[in-house]
């Protein structure tokens, strides 16, 4: 079978499944964490093509799971989005610098997501 | 809205500003206009309206027909021909240029994504470019020349890398940063008047204008395109546009969607 994987990881259901929407539209098989742990057991069992990963989350926060995937066997290879309420230039850049693709503020819609998603290759152009 | 009414503003905008208002707009020119009529004091649209038809005033006409064009735009639009700026036209153009500047016109800037993805282009190519940027829309220029976006308007089309190294918070929004700032001169003008000055371009970009516009008024358009390029100069149309049988000016570059250079016989013609 020839789909890409999308894990999105949020702590808020309905963000959860707005992004979702989103990504099955471009087409992705779309799986769901709750929180950095979970995202990181998912990971463990099998590397998804795209991450989407909030920031402050409970029992694991979100830079702390990119650093740990990053640093996983095969962590390298997703494309990683973060998306958040966090908009102050160190900050993003403090998440650029621990390994994310490209950054997201919430709010978001499906033409931003879109447009960093071709820009960082995860659809074509 | 009266159908009538609906046919006077498609008049209106053909007329002063060339641009079609397909009769599927009529539910957005009424949602559009209910701000203006409030603003100007009146009870609703259709007493704006009337009014206007009665006292045709400029700069009430020209409040409608600016909250009726098309203003959507966003950054570095399909990505392609500013790269292919960047990469291939700048330095070739300011290596054929005494003292190396590149004159470039965004033509319909819209709110000014266009122009500030061309004055970046610029600085990464390192190349001077000097930069002109006008639009019909008043508002539509004061919004860019504020270089001040909102949340959504700074990520479509931009990477978190690039917002940051060109953009800085300002409150809610980001402002273009200072380095920026100052490489683009916008100002109000209409693609219908005539040049009325000598300047002339190496490249314009004239993206996703035609394409609203009415067939009989887009030869204008395109005859001062024409007269604004240098003979060895670039035109940007957007993706979607195609050249049909109404000018022999412009011939297609192949292998850049949307790139044209001036035709063998535009150049015979201007010799």
């Amino acid at each position: 079978m020839d789909f890409k994987t999308c894990l999105i990881v949020d702590d808020s259901r309905i963000i959860r499944k707005v992004a979702r929407r989103i990504v099955e539209g471009l087409d992705y098989e779309v799986d769901e964490a709750a929180d950095g742990a979970e995202a990181l057991a998912y990971c463990t069992g099998v590397m998804p093509d795209l991450l989407l990963i909030d920031w402050n989350m409970p029992v694991m926060d979100g830079l702390t799971f990119l650093r740990r995937l990053r640093a996983m066997p095969g962590g390298d290879g997703p494309k990683v989005l973060f998306c958040t309420i966090e908009t102050r230039p160190e900050r993003i850049a403090e998440a650029l610098a621990a390994g994310a693709d490209d950054y997201v503020m919430k709010p978001f819609d499906g033409e931003i997501l879109q447009s960093k998603l071709t820009e960082v290759g995860a659809i074509a152009a | 809205m009266t159908p009538e009414d609906f046919d006077r503003l498609q008049g209106l905008l053909a007329t002063r500003a060339g641009y079609r208002l397909t009769r599927d707009r009529i539910h957005l020119a009424e949602h559009r206009l209910g701000p203006i009529a409030r603003r100007e004091g009146y009870a609703n649209v259709e007493a704006l309206l009337t009014n206007l038809w009665a006292n045709p005033v400029a700069s009430l006409g020209w409040a409608v027909i600016e909250a009726l064009l098309n203003v959507e735009t966003w950054f570095r639009r399909d990505r392609a021909p500013f790269a292919v700026l960047e990469k291939e036209l700048l330095p070739a153009l300011s290596g054929a240029r005494p003292g190396g500047r590149v004159n470039v016109w965004s033509a319909g800037c819209s709110t000014g994504q266009e122009a500030w993805s061309v004055a970046m282009a610029g600085l990464d190519a390192g190349v001077a470019v000097d930069l002109v940027a006008t639009d019909l829309s008043q508002r539509a220029i004061e919004k860019a020349r504020s270089g001040l976006y909102t949340g959504f308007e700074i990520q479509r089309g931009l990477t978190a890398h690039t917002m940051l190294r060109w953009f800085e918070p300002a409150e809610d929004n980001w402002r273009v940063r200072d380095e920026l700032a100052d490489r683009v001169r916008f100002a109000r003008a209409n693609l219908l008047d005539e040049p009325a000055d000598e300047a002339r371009f190496d490249v314009i970009f004239c993206r996703n204008v035609l394409g609203d516009m009415e067939p009989a008024r887009r030869a204008r358009v395109l005859d001062g395109l024409e007269r604004r390029l240098v003979d060895d100069g670039c035109l940007f149309l957007g993706l979607d546009e195609k050249l049909e049988g109404e000018t022999v000016a412009f011939r297609p570059v192949s292998g850049r969607q949307g790139l044209y250079v001036k035709s063998p016989s535009a150049l015979r013609r201007a010799a």
